[in-house]
């Protein structure tokens, strides 16, 4: 049987997006096939599916030939398939040894360590690693809690291995050991999929490449039959560019320089190494590249949420880096963050209470100690209207709005100037239309572009590049910690974006 | 999400979509119900009759002498409830309330024995201090836990019930020591309270001004979770830390405040203990109101004039409890099981209204 | 200060720290897999109440069986209510304390013990119908160990309970520490989501744990009665559960520390008995009694320092319902 996995007309819907739709892919035996995209293109969801965290509304599922169901991870490991996910799932405070064999009938009642640390360090030293099966594993680097993670795997005779987006905590020496496991996992016939938006990575380590887009498999084809410049066109595609009517900015003064910018993520990697930026006052900034390369970072140390290690940001010749979310609200920077549902939006409160969350405590809607509601309700009513934000009542709450209506209420908290009653100095906006419906994207751009043409510096980061082209008036594409490029829209065709977006070095205007 | 059991049915356990409000009270009513009828039941099963039972707990409300009664003991209550419900607004999980009720009753009981041996305070200072007194100190009682947990995420529920503890050996200490009355025959007694310190301002009778503040604290705890900054920030911090933090919150301040607030309350409750219940300090004073006062504000909803008839509900059971002892010789923790009854009921209740249970035989395996 | 008052002391402490111990073994298990049962109190004080009708009824054996039988009981209803039915802990725990306080309640009325034990037992002769007391489980010293100066007297001169108790801890210390079974529990209650990923049965595992940790609050209250202090009060139990859960995060959750724990609480008791008749004072008692508690905050603090808590710590989900998300 030389197909590990055969995965057939595979459909998956989510509310508002079809996030697979019909996809077919196989796996053989003893290959490493990367799985391309951009985000949103399909790929993570198709992996799901097979690893039982989702059902597919349709479609078949083949495991060595033999049409299978599974239902939980539960069942994918019994069928041997195992996943990796960019967040690991291990136990910090047990050691290595724990963490691989929980759950396994097979080691008996009493636990003899002394053998099954033996096992694990001989498998572990047959792909080249080199652990103590005794150590915590909180003591452990990125790296080596990856290896604990495909040790688990590894251990109960997985002949799938899915990684997903494995290099990104990676340093480059770990990935080098990395890619010499997995060849050696295929030599020994297991099969691996390997999801990554980084094309270098593609021809690093596959056989053969499956590029997917906007839930469609684009092309499945073998690595040495393919370059980056066509991959890279496969994985951004042909564009319809629309435009919009944009006047000339005039730029008058910097809203915000960002300069060698350095600052680690939640897991200890350093995300932005070394950004340089700058964004002027009636000019919008779009940020395109692929999710992970640290935009998210970024835009929350400018807001104050995170902790810069390294570089400086000035607004208006203060540095504001490791300030509190606070003074920077104060200082007029307006934070509209991405998933509004996560923290940005408190679902149970009232659109009121969402509406004043940060501008509750300045006058004339507080005195100092008591929140003066009647001026707060006016004023609310006023920007529900100017917002078109629609719902029942003022004192809904806020979870039962539209995803369109919530960003509608984000965009009036932030840019109705309800803090010292103007407009902001510079708006941050982190994927601000996704999910949105068409009006409610274009009420976004139009709004976005209204208020850099009153004054505003606006930095908008977006996962989609006719967006970004569209709007914006000059375009930077971030990869890997750093901004690789700037131009303006129009400059730069797309195959050397998407080239760009993949880590690719490109001779470019600017 | 289906869960399977080794029997010969399924029970499946989905999420309602929505629920009614007629839904809502029907629980709620049935609830109570069924705590009434489990209890009738134990009781037939140890002898008693459970008609003759609650007959005499009906006659607590229908009598005025009693109804009075149960107006004092909802006073403690009450207030505990009150400072509990801006504790729980936040999140901040407040098991300490019986603690901070005893610090009240210490910080009470220290002024009055500071102006009768003494002579440092006026009369008519009294029982001003003694309030002040009683909610610095159940304050300070409550922000303790309130800032580790903000600073370092120490677990509030372990750390408050722990300080209950502390609170009320103190108590044992200073009252089996020092305080003890010298003209008290040897008993663990303070002196008796002097009758201005007794809250006794309305027709001298200690259930009206105990009411009366209870109804002026309702107020303001209402003011405060309504109209100001600070209830508007636990509102928020309640809902999500990281909602909290990303709207420019301090929440050091805004949870240590938030938690003397409702120490501080308690504390208050403390005083009327000693003040207007019992007249002085001995130890156990409080029956566990504390603790009562944490399942009246979760069946109150956190809403402060819910707050109020709950208590005095509460209260009556108390004193029926005292009644059933005195009459039918039933001892007076028939009460806590009520309470825990009712409660666990109204829970349970609480899970039925979000969530659907379905029982269907099982087709095979 | 004889050697004979030191043995005392140690004798009577151990005895006391018993109590604790039992309490807190099966608490350690529950919240080793993330459950927390504030309920311990009240299945104490029931375990003390059934244990005080039952003996009189049939006899020792009897009252510790249905004991733990009834503990296990109420430890099953938690189950259902914590782990099935994700009700928040804390509540449901504390409704189950107040329900144990308030039942156990009714046994101290004579005329209800009276028609109960008739039930159980017609032909019980009259003034055992009424009694306050029970006999107290008998002291079986080991011949030879218990003759071992002090050490003598502190382990080997004790009833049935106290042996199993020592024993147990260390049964229980290296079940959770050295076998598959304790893996799982101690993971179920790290990280619940990576054990049913890989095929454990979270629910199970938790259910199972409760129950353990209700039939051993309920034995700890049996032994309390029947096996220290056989005179029934009302709320006999007095916080001794609580202390348990105390006892339990001063252990950091282990069973071999457990043992000190609980000895070192069963110690800060029989002195305050001791020191009043030093003539320190009635208040004295009352200060030492603080301890504990001081403690067990302290060691709140430490553990949630950065450092440690990676090494030991709460279990990570304790208190937090699984549930499996689609």
């Amino acid at each position: 049987m030389d197909e590990l996995v055969s995965l057939r007309g595979i459909v998956k819907h989510f509310p508002g997006v079809l996030a697979n739709d019909n996809v077919d892919f196989t796996l053989r035996r003893g290959e490493i096939h990367a799985l391309l995209g951009e985000n949103g293109a399909g790929k993570t969801t198709l992996m799901n599916i097979l690893y039982g965290l989702y059902r597919p509304d349709s479609g078949e599922i083949y495991i060595e030939g033999r049409r299978v169901e599974i239902s939980s991870p539960k069942d994918a490991i019994k069928l041997g398939v195992g996943m990796v996910h960019q967040n690991f799932k291990l136990i910090p405070s047990h050691t290595i040894l724990e963490n691989i064999i929980l759950g396994l009938k097979e080691v008996g009642f009493i636990i003899n360590y002394k053998k099954i640390s033996e096992e694990v360090k001989k498998l572990a030293e047959s792909y080249g690693w080199r652990i103590n099966p005794n150590a915590y594993v909180w003591q452990l680097t990125a790296g080596e809690k990856q290896q604990v993670e495909l040790l688990k795997l590894l251990y109960r005779d997985a002949r799938i291995l899915i990684l997903d987006e494995p290099t990104s905590v990676l340093t480059p020496q770990e990935c080098r050991i990395l890619f010499q496991a997995l060849r050696r996992m295929a030599r020994e016939g297991k099969g691996i999929i390997f999801i990554t938006h980084k094309l270098d990575e593609v021809f690093a380590i596959s056989d053969r490449v499956t590029v997917m887009r906007k839930g469609k498999v684009v092309v499945t084809k073998e690595t040495i039959k393919t370059d980056m410049p066509e991959l890279a066109q496969y994985m951004v595609g042909r564009p319809i560019l629309f435009t919009i009517e944009k006047k000339e900015p005039k730029p008058s003064g910097e809203a915000i320089i960002i300069k060698n910018l350095k600052a680690f993520n939640d897991k200890g990697v350093l995300a932005l190494k070394g950004v340089d930026l700058v964004v002027m006052k009636n000019e919008i900034v779009g940020v395109i590249g692929v999710t992970g390369n640290g935009q998210q970072e970024l835009v929350e140390v400018i807001a104050g949420l995170r902790k810069a290690a390294e570089g400086s940001i000035l607004i208006d010749g203060i540095n504001i880096v490791n300030s509190s979310p606070d003074r920077i609200i104060k200082l007029g920077v307006a934070y509209i963050p991405p998933e509004p549902l996560r923290y940005s939006i408190a679902p149970n409160l009232t659109i009121v209470d969402n509406l004043f969350i940060k501008a509750y405590r300045y006058k004339p809607y507080s005195n100092g100690i008591l929140i003066n509601w009647k001026k707060v309700y006016k004023k609310a009513d006023e920007l529900v209207k100017n917002f078109q934000i629609i719902s029942p009542s003022l004192s809904t709450k806020a979870k039962s709005l539209s995803g369109g209506n919530l960003q509608r209420l984000i965009l009036a908290r932030e840019l109705s100037g309800l803090i010292g009653d103007r407009i902001p100095r510079l708006i941050v906006a982190a994927y601000p239309t996704k999910g949105l419906d068409i009006g409610a994207t274009e009420f976004v751009h139009k709004t976005l572009i209204e208020y850099s043409r009153k004054g505003s510096g606006i930095l908008f980061i977006s996962e989609d590049i006719e967006e970004a082209l569209m709007i914006s008036d000059r375009v930077a594409v971030m990869h890997d910690g750093r901004i690789v490029s700037i131009f303006k829209p129009g400059e730069v065709d797309i195959e050397k974006i998407g080239l760009m977006m993949a880590g690719v070095q490109v001779a470019s205007t600017i | 999400m289906a869960k399977t059991l080794t029997i010969p049915y399924i029970i499946k356990i989905q999420k309602r979509l929505y629920y009614s409000r007629r839904l809502s009270i029907l629980t709620t009513f049935s609830a109570v119900i069924i705590a009434f009828g489990v209890a009738g039941l134990f009781f037939t099963i140890i002898g008693l009759n459970p008609l003759e039972v609650y007959s005499h707990i009906g006659g607590v409300f229908a009598s005025p002498t009693l109804l009075l009664e149960s107006f004092k003991r909802a006073i403690p209550i009450g207030l505990a409830a009150l400072g509990l419900s801006i504790a729980f607004r936040m999140n901040f999980w407040n098991i300490g309330a019986e603690g901070q009720m005893y610090m009240g009753m210490l910080a009470s009981t220290g002024i009055v024995l500071l102006h009768v041996y003494y002579g440092l305070i006026p009369d008519y200072f009294v029982l001003l201090l003694m309030l002040l007194a009683a909610f610095f100190t159940g304050g300070l009682w409550c922000s303790l836990p309130a800032f580790l947990k903000a600073k370092m995420k120490v677990n509030e529920i372990l750390t408050t019930l722990m300080m209950n503890y502390i609170a009320m050996y103190l108590t044992d200490f200073l009252i089996y020591g020092p305080w003890r009355d010298p003209r008290g025959y040897g008993f663990p007694l303070s002196v008796p309270f002097p009758e201005y310190s007794k809250l006794t301002i309305i027709f001298g009778e200690f259930a009206y001004g105990g009411l009366l503040l209870l109804c002026l604290t309702a107020v303001l705890v209402f003011t405060i979770l309504r109209y100001t900054k600070l209830g508007f920030e636990l509102k928020i911090v309640g809902e999500s830390i990281e909602t909290a933090r990303y709207a420019g919150i301090n929440l050091s301040k805004v949870v240590t405040v938030g938690g003397f607030i409702a120490g501080g309350i308690a504390g208050v409750g403390g005083l009327t203990i000693v003040s207007g219940i019992i007249g002085r300090l001995r130890p156990r004073a409080s029956p566990g109101y504390g603790y009562t006062a944490i399942i009246v504000v979760l069946l109150s909803a956190l809403n402060p004039w819910l707050i109020i008839p709950v208590s005095i509900f509460f209260g009556g059971l108390f004193v029926a409890g005292d009644i059933l002892q005195a009459t039918l010789r039933i001892p007076g923790s028939a009460v806590e099981m009520y309470q825990a009854l009712i409660f666990l009921f109204i829970v349970i209740g609480e899970f039925m209204k979000r969530y659907k249970v379905t029982i269907t035989r099982r087709v095979f395996g | 200060m004889s050697i004979q008052w030191i043995e005392q002391v140690l004798q009577l402490t151990v005895q006391m720290g018993t109590v604790y111990l039992l309490a807190s073994l099966g608490e350690i298990y529950a919240e080793r897999s993330g459950v927390l049962n504030l309920g311990l109190e009240g299945m104490m004080i029931m375990g003390a109440a059934i244990s005080f009708i039952f003996s009189i009824a049939y006899g020792h054996l009897s009252a510790i069986f249905i004991a733990a039988m009834l503990g296990a009981l109420m430890g099953f209803i938690l189950s259902i209510l914590a782990v099935d039915m994700r009700l928040n802990q804390v509540v449901v725990g504390l409704a189950l304390t107040l329900l144990g306080i308030g039942l156990s309640g009714f046994f101290t009325f004579p005329e209800i013990r009276k028609n109960i034990l008739l039930k159980l037992n017609p032909s019980l002769p009259a003034e055992m119908l009424l009694t306050q007391q029970a006999e107290k489980l008998p002291e079986t010293p080991i011949p030879l160990f218990s003759d071992i100066p002090i050490l003598g007297k502190m382990f080997f001169s004790h009833n049935v309970l106290v042996y199993f108790s020592l024993i147990l801890s260390i049964v229980m210390w290296f079940i959770l520490f050295k076998t598959r079974i304790g893996l799982t529990i101690r993971s179920v209650g790290e990280n619940p989501s990576m054990a049913d990923s890989l095929g454990v049965n979270v629910y199970m595992v938790r259910r199972a744990t409760t129950i353990i940790s209700g039939a051993f609050a309920s034995l700890a209250g049996a032994y309390f009665f029947i096996g220290f202090h056989p005179f029934w009060r009302e709320g006999v139990t007095a916080g001794r559960g609580f202390i348990a859960l105390a006892l339990v995060i001063l252990a950091t959750w282990s069973p071999l520390r457990a043992i000190v724990g609980a000895y070192l609480f069963g110690g800060v008791e029989t002195f305050q008995y001791r020191l009043q008749l030093f003539g320190l004072g009635a208040q004295s008692p009352y200060f030492l009694a603080m301890l504990p508690y001081i403690m067990t905050i302290v060691t709140l603090i430490i553990i949630s320092t950065e450092n440690i808590k990676k090494k030991i710590g709460a279990p990570a989900s304790l208190g937090i319902p699984y549930s499996r998300e689609e």
